[in-house]
């Protein structure tokens, strides 16, 4: 008990005192999964638009292949693209192996599906009535979008942010293509796999600390999201 | 009378394996109003979102500037002059004043000439005093107001009302009557549905009763 304690008190000096390898590893972190979300993002939602407001065939194959990927294991997306990116591999030319644009291509893959989904049930919830308001007051079709979007904007933020944490968490894909490699790869989650392993704790409790208050910012924010969009509708 | 604005013909839709409009013929005049009425149900909503481009028909021809052209065809030219105004009027989440701007984006004014355009539409509504409110949270019969104001700023050549006075007291009725008559007086076509004909006496110039899928004038 004595240890744990111990333990902790040194997590918070770390985190208190400005650690520089640890608020880098933070920083790469963020950085990385930032990039993802925002690379992903506009692709995802006008598929979701297309999803919900396209009249095609297979829409619902579709919209089943992308429900059935929300809870793929991230050690599943990391081996298929490790087996992409590897030397041997078909992509292997391009040398993206144990670098941050591998970590931000699989984080990319894995939130994909989620924002896809989750921007579907958004955008399908919108009132028919914006889409022909917007439409007879004579809007270009990209700005017809646009308003849908905006009128959904609550519940499209929690897709993001679903997303988001899903990426930030993630530890399979970041190990397998991204390495671990101190200062370049590492990032919170492998980092904290690391330390475990070594059995030292203190970072480890850190970047865990980082982790969940993150984990609580991001649920704070989506029910106060929820509670926007419940008063809207 | 004046030549027509637009003349649909043949206008056919089938909901379900029935047929709710039946080879409808209808002719929209300017400075014109025209009521329909008819029962719950019996296509009056889709016979307006057909002629304002919201709907597909399964046939329908326009006839404009001399021509005759399929639906399909002509549509996306002349839907930019058709206004709908949903029954339960539809109001974008932003202000009262930013929701009547809405249309005013979409042609060549400068950002003082809509100031200004806004400005005098609000004035005219009696919607000043609304402008920086959240445009969803008034009562019905503003909102209702406001959605008529936004659509009159864009000039319309056609605009069709949806049961536009059917959640309104006499008073805020008497009020929109007067607005559809102004507007009338401007140029604008006006396509009315409603339950209750009498509410439009002095105002519409034809009446046609919608049966069986038909527009039967009366």
């Amino acid at each position: 008990m004595e240890g744990l304690l111990s333990t902790i008190q040194q997590a918070l000096q770390l985190l208190l005192y400005g650690d520089a390898e640890l608020w880098a590893i933070v920083l790469l972190s963020f950085s990385v999964s930032i990039k993802a979300i925002s690379l992903t993002t506009p692709l995802a939602l006008l598929l979701a638009f297309s999803l919900a407001y396209g009249n095609y065939p297979g829409v619902r194959i579709i919209l089943a292949f992308f429900n059935s990927l929300l809870s793929v294991p991230t050690v599943v997306v990391g081996l298929f693209l490790y087996v992409l990116l590897t030397r041997q591999g078909p992509f292997g030319d391009l040398r993206l192996l144990f670098t941050q644009s591998a970590m931000v291509i699989g984080q990319m893959i894995l939130c994909f599906p989620i924002l896809v989904a989750l921007g579907y049930a958004a955008i399908q919830a919108a009132d028919v009535r914006v889409w022909e308001t917007a439409r007879t007051l004579g809007a270009p079709r990209w700005h017809i979008i646009l308003t849908i979007f905006y009128e959904v904007r609550y519940g499209l933020l929690a897709a993001v942010l679903t997303g988001f944490g899903r990426v930030i968490s993630e530890v399979g894909i970041s190990m397998m293509v991204g390495g671990n490699i101190m200062g370049y790869t590492r990032n919170i989650t492998t980092a904290i796999a690391l330390e475990t392993s070594k059995g030292e704790f203190a970072q480890g409790i850190a970047l865990g600390f980082v982790l969940l208050s993150l984990a609580f910012l991001l649920t704070a924010l989506l029910s106060y999201i929820q509670s926007k969009n419940g008063g809207n509708t | 009378m004046t030549e027509p604005l637009f003349v649909f013909h043949g206008i056919q839709k089938t909901f379900a394996k029935v047929e709710i409009l039946r080879k409808v013929d209808l002719s929209l005049y300017p400075e014109k109003c025209t009521l329909i009425t008819g029962k719950n149900g019996c296509g009056k909503t889709t016979l307006l979102k057909i002629i304002a481009g919201l709907e597909k028909p399964e046939k329908a021809e326009i006839e404009f500037s001399g021509k005759s052209h399929s639906w399909e065809k002509i549509m996306p030219d002349i839907c930019k002059k058709i206004i709908y105004l949903h029954q339960q009027a539809f109001l974008f989440s932003t202000t009262v004043e930013s929701n009547i701007a809405y249309g005013l984006r979409f042609n060549t004014m400068t950002r003082e000439q809509r100031r200004k355009s806004v400005k005098k539409a609000l004035e005219l509504s009696g919607l000043t005093e609304f402008a920086k409110k959240q445009a969803n949270t008034l009562s019905g019969g503003v909102q209702q107001r406001v959605a008529f104001a936004r659509a009159c700023i864009l000039k319309p050549k056609v605009l069709l009302l949806d049961e536009p006075v059917s959640n309104m007291d006499r008073q805020s009725r008497e009020h929109a009557c007067h607005s559809m008559q102004f507007l009338k007086s401007t140029g604008t076509s006006i396509v009315i549905t409603s339950h209750v004909p009498q509410y439009f006496d002095g105002l519409a110039d034809m009446h046609f009763e919608l049966v069986n899928g038909k527009l039967i004038e009366t």
